[in-house]
C-alpha cells in the first residue's frame, strides 16, 4: 500500500478515536430523541418547540451566554493589551491566571457570598451608610435577568481570555505600533490596524469555546439561576432526572438542538476565518 | 512498519470494545432462594459488598463507615465499601449497564424509595424479591404494614427491605414566633401578617414537592381522597384548583415577593439560618438537631406539624439485578435491619432517624433501650408524630404537582 496515501489518515487517527465518545453520545441522544417504541417520531421536537418553558429557556440561555462571553472577551482584550508588558514577568502573569485553578462551582458560591441580598457587599454598603438596611440591596443573584450567572462567568472566563491572547500580543513587534504612531494614528487605529488582524482568529476561537461552554454548562446556573426562566442545561437536567423517565426524550431533543446550533455557528465561523485565510494567501488583506 | 503499528492500534481498539462487553456469571437470586441462611452467610464470608448511596449527610456516612463497617468485618468477615452517589445517577448507571447487557455489575446494595424505586422496578433494574429470606425481616418487621408493603403507592413485593422511616415537619424559631400555625389557613394568616418571612422550595425539589402534597391533602375532601386513590388527572384537578388559588394568594407575601423560590432545600435552610425567613421544613423529623449543633440553625429552633397531618415515608435497601455478590448483599441488609443497628441509627448523635421496626416484636430490654434514646429538644414526641402520620400518595402526584406548579405559579 502506498504510504503517502494512508499517512494523512494515520495522522488524523488519534483525533478520530478521541471523537468516538462524543460522537457516539450525540448519536445515542439523537436516536433516543426520535424513538417512540420502535417507530421514528418527531413529536418530541414538536413538543419542544411549542413549549413556552423551553423557548423562554432557549432565549434566556442565548442571551446570558452571549452577554457573558462578549463581556469576558472585551474585558480580557482590554486587560491584555493594557498590561501585556507587565505580564511578561511570571509573578503578575501567574496572579492573573490564578483564578483558573478554582472550579466554576467555587465561583458560583463566591458570587453568592458577595452579591446576595445578605452578602458581603450589601452589609458593607450598609455599614458605610450607602444603604439604610441590607434589604435595599438590589437582587443580583437568582434573579430573572441572569445577572448572577453573567457575573460568575465573567469572573471565571477573563483569565482564560488573557491566557489565550497573551502569547499573540507578546508576538506583535513593537515596531508596528511605532509605524502607526509616526503616521499620526490614534489608539483606536493602533488596535484596528496592528492588533485586530493578529488576534481576530484567536478571538473567534475564544468566542466559540466560551459561548459553547456557557450555553451548556450546568453548575453555575443551577446555583445562581431562578425557577423561571432557567438555562437549557438546568431544564434538561430536570427533564432527564425528574420523576418518571417519560420526559427524558425531551431532554435529549433539547441537547441535540443546542448541539446543532453550536455546530452551525462554528461552521459559519470556520468559513469566515477560512475566507480570510484564502484572501491572505492571495495577498489581499 | 507503519502497517504493523496500524494493525496494533486497531487490535487495541477492539480489545477495548470487547472488554466493555464482557459478560460473567453472578449467582442469581433464585439460586440463593433454595439455600438456607447459614449457607448464605458462609458464602458471604470474606467477600466484598459495595453499598451505593446518597452521601450528602456526614452523620449518615459516619454511621456506615464507623459503626456498620467494622461490625460487618468482625461478625461476617465482610468488607463493606460505601460509594457516595446520587440515587438518580445510580439508577442511570444501572440502566446503562442493562442496555449494554452487562450481567456482572459493581453495585451490591442501593438505598432508595419512591419514584426511584418505581423507575428501578419498572425498568427491571432490581434483582427480585428477597425480603422473606432475611431472618431479621421475618422476625422484627410487620410485613402487612402498608408503610412496608407499599412505597409511594408502588407495591414493594419484597424487592426492597425497609431501612428507615421519616416524617415531614416544619421548623420555626421560637424566639420569633410564639405559636406556630396549626393549619394551612392559620399559615396563610401568619404569612399575611409577616410578609417576606416565609417561602418553600420549588416543586422540583424533593422537600418543596412534599410541602405541596400536604397542601393538596388539606384541600382535598379528606387526605385519603388523595393517598388512597390511584392518580386520576380529572379528579386531582378538582382538589388542585383550591390549592393553586391558595398558593397564588400567598405568593406576593412570600420571601422576595414570590418571584423566586429556593431551588433546593439547602437554599431555604440557609435563609432560615441567616434569619431572612422564620420557618423552614424538611422530610426528617429529627434533622434540626444536627443543624442546630453545627450552628446553621438558631438554638431556639423547634418543630411543628399542621392539620391535616404530616406525611411520612419509609426508605429501603435493595439489590440490583447485576450485583456481583448477592449473598453478601443479603447478609449486610439483614444486619442493617437488626434491632442493634436500628437502635444505633436512632441516636441523635449518630443519625437520629426513626426505625420501621415493629416494637411489639422486640424484647422488653430492647424496647427500653429504644425508649431511653433522647432524640433532642427540637424533635416532636413520638406519640404526636404517630397520631399525625399520613401515608404518601402515588408517585404520579409528584410529577403532576411539579408540572402544574410551573404553569400555575412560575410561568405566569
Amino acid at each position: 500500500m502506498n504510504l503517502y496515501k494512508i499517512k494523512p489518515w494515520l495522522l488524523i487517527l488519534p483525533a478520530l478515536l478521541f471523537l468516538i465518545l462524543p460522537a457516539y453520545g450525540l448519536w445515542a441522544a439523537f436516536s433516543e430523541s426520535i424513538k417512540d417504541g420502535s417507530d421514528v417520531t418527531l413529536t418530541y421536537y414538536h413538543q419542544l418547540f411549542t413549549s413556552e418553558r423551553f423557548l423562554s429557556s432557549l432565549w434566556f440561555s442565548l442571551y446570558t451566554s452571549l452577554t457573558a462571553t462578549l463581556a469576558s472577551m472585551i474585558i480580557g482584550i482590554f486587560i491584555t493589551r493594557s498590561f501585556a508588558h507587565f505580564l511578561t514577568d511570571s509573578l503578575p502573569r501567574l496572579s492573573v491566571w490564578l483564578p483558573m485553578l478554582f472550579p466554576h462551582l467555587v465561583f458560583a458560591y463566591v458570587i453568592i457570598l458577595i452579591f446576595s441580598e445578605t452578602g458581603w457587599l450589601a452589609q458593607m454598603l450598609t455599614m458605610i451608610g450607602v444603604l439604610e438596611s441590607p434589604g435595599e440591596f438590589p437582587i443580583l443573584t437568582r434573579d430573572n435577568y441572569g445577572i448572577g450567572i453573567i457575573l460568575a462567568y465573567i469572573a471565571k472566563e477573563v483569565p482564560f481570555v488573557i491566557l489565550m491572547l497573551f502569547p499573540v500580543y507578546n508576538a506583535i513587534p513593537p515596531a508596528y505600533y511605532d509605524v502607526v504612531k509616526t503616521l499620526g494614528g490614534s489608539r483606536m487605529e493602533q488596535f484596528k490596524t496592528v492588533e485586530w488582524p493578529q488576534i481576530s482568529t484567536v478571538v473567534m476561537e475564544i468566542f466559540f469555546i466560551l459561548f459553547a461552554f456557557t450555553l451548556t454548562a450546568y453548575e453555575v446556573p443551577a446555583i445562581l439561576g431562578t425557577n423561571f426562566p432557567e438555562m437549557v442545561s438546568v431544564l434538561s437536567y430536570d427533564w432527564f432526572y425528574s420523576g418518571s423517565w417519560e420526559d427524558r426524550p425531551l431532554a435529549f431533543a433539547a441537547m441535540v438542538t443546542i448541539s446543532l446550533l453550536i455546530t452551525l455557528m462554528a461552521f459559519i465561523g470556520y468559513m469566515y476565518v477560512n475566507r480570510k485565510r484564502m484572501r491572505a494567501l492571495r495577498g489581499r488583506l | 512498519m507503519m502497517k504493523k503499528l496500524y494493525s496494533m492500534l486497531l487490535f487495541f481498539c477492539f480489545a477495548l470494545l470487547t472488554a466493555c462487553n464482557q459478560t460473567g456469571s453472578s449467582t442469581n437470586l433464585q439460586e440463593l432462594k433454595d439455600r438456607d441462611w447459614s449457607t448464605i452467610v458462609e458464602e458471604a464470608n470474606g467477600s466484598e459488598v459495595r453499598l451505593y448511596m446518597w452521601g450528602g449527610d456526614e452523620g449518615i456516612n459516619e454511621y456506615i463507615d464507623d459503626w456498620l463497617q467494622p461490625r460487618l468485618q468482625e461478625e461476617f468477615n465482610m468488607t463493606l465499601e460505601r460509594v457516595p452517589m446520587n440515587t438518580e445517577e445510580i439508577l442511570q448507571k444501572l440502566q446503562t449497564e442493562k442496555q449494554a447487557d452487562k450481567q456482572t455489575g459493581t453495585i451490591d446494595i442501593i438505598w432508595l424509595n419512591g419514584e426511584n424505586f418505581k423507575n428501578a422496578k419498572d425498568h427491571e433494574l432490581l434483582a427480585g424479591s428477597f425480603t422473606d429470606q432475611l431472618p431479621n425481616f421475618n422476625k422484627y418487621y410487620d410485613n402487612e404494614d402498608p408503610a412496608i408493603t407499599t412505597d409511594f403507592g408502588t407495591e414493594v413485593e419484597g424487592m426492597e427491605a425497609p431501612w428507615g422511616k421519616v416524617q415531614f415537619v416544619f421548623h420555626y424559631d421560637r424566639a420569633k414566633i410564639d405559636h406556630p400555625p396549626q393549619s394551612f389557613d392559620e399559615l396563610q394568616q401568619w404569612i399575611e401578617n409577616n410578609p417576606q418571612e416565609f417561602t418553600y422550595p420549588a416543586a422540583n425539589d424533593f422537600t418543596g414537592n412534599a410541602f405541596l402534597r400536604h397542601l393538596l391533602y388539606a384541600k382535598a375532601e379528606k387526605p385519603s381522597a388523595i393517598y388512597a386513590q390511584p392518580f386520576d388527572q380529572k379528579q386531582v384537578s378538582e382538589a388542585g384548583d383550591p390549592m393553586w388559588t391558595y398558593l397564588q394568594s400567598i405568593q406576593s407575601d412570600l420571601w422576595r415577593s414570590g418571584e423566586h423560590y429556593p431551588n433546593r432545600l439547602e437554599e431555604l435552610d440557609q435563609l432560615y439560618g441567616e434569619g431572612e425567613v422564620s420557618m423552614t421544613m424538611g422530610y426528617n423529623e429529627a434533622r434540626a438537631e444536627s443543624l442546630i449543633e453545627e450552628g446553621v440553625f438558631p438554638e431556639t429552633t423547634e418543630s411543628f406539624v399542621m392539620e391535616p397531618g404530616s406525611i411520612g415515608n419509609t426508605h429501603f435497601l435493595s439489590i440490583p439485578y447485576n450485583s456481583p455478590n448477592k449473598a453478601g448483599a443479603l447478609v449486610a441488609i439483614n444486619d442493617m435491619l437488626s434491632p442493634e443497628a436500628q437502635l444505633e441509627k436512632l441516636k441523635p448523635e449518630v443519625w437520629g432517624e426513626s426505625s420501621p421496626i415493629n416494637f411489639d416484636e422486640l424484647s422488653k430490654s430492647q424496647k427500653e433501650q429504644f425508649e431511653s434514646v433522647d432524640r433532642g429538644n427540637s424533635v416532636l414526641d413520638q406519640q404526636e408524630l404517630e397520631e399525625t402520620f399520613l401515608p404518601e400518595a402515588e408517585a404520579e402526584y409528584v410529577d403532576w404537582i411539579e408540572e402544574e406548579w410551573m404553569n400555575e405559579l412560575v410561568q405566569n
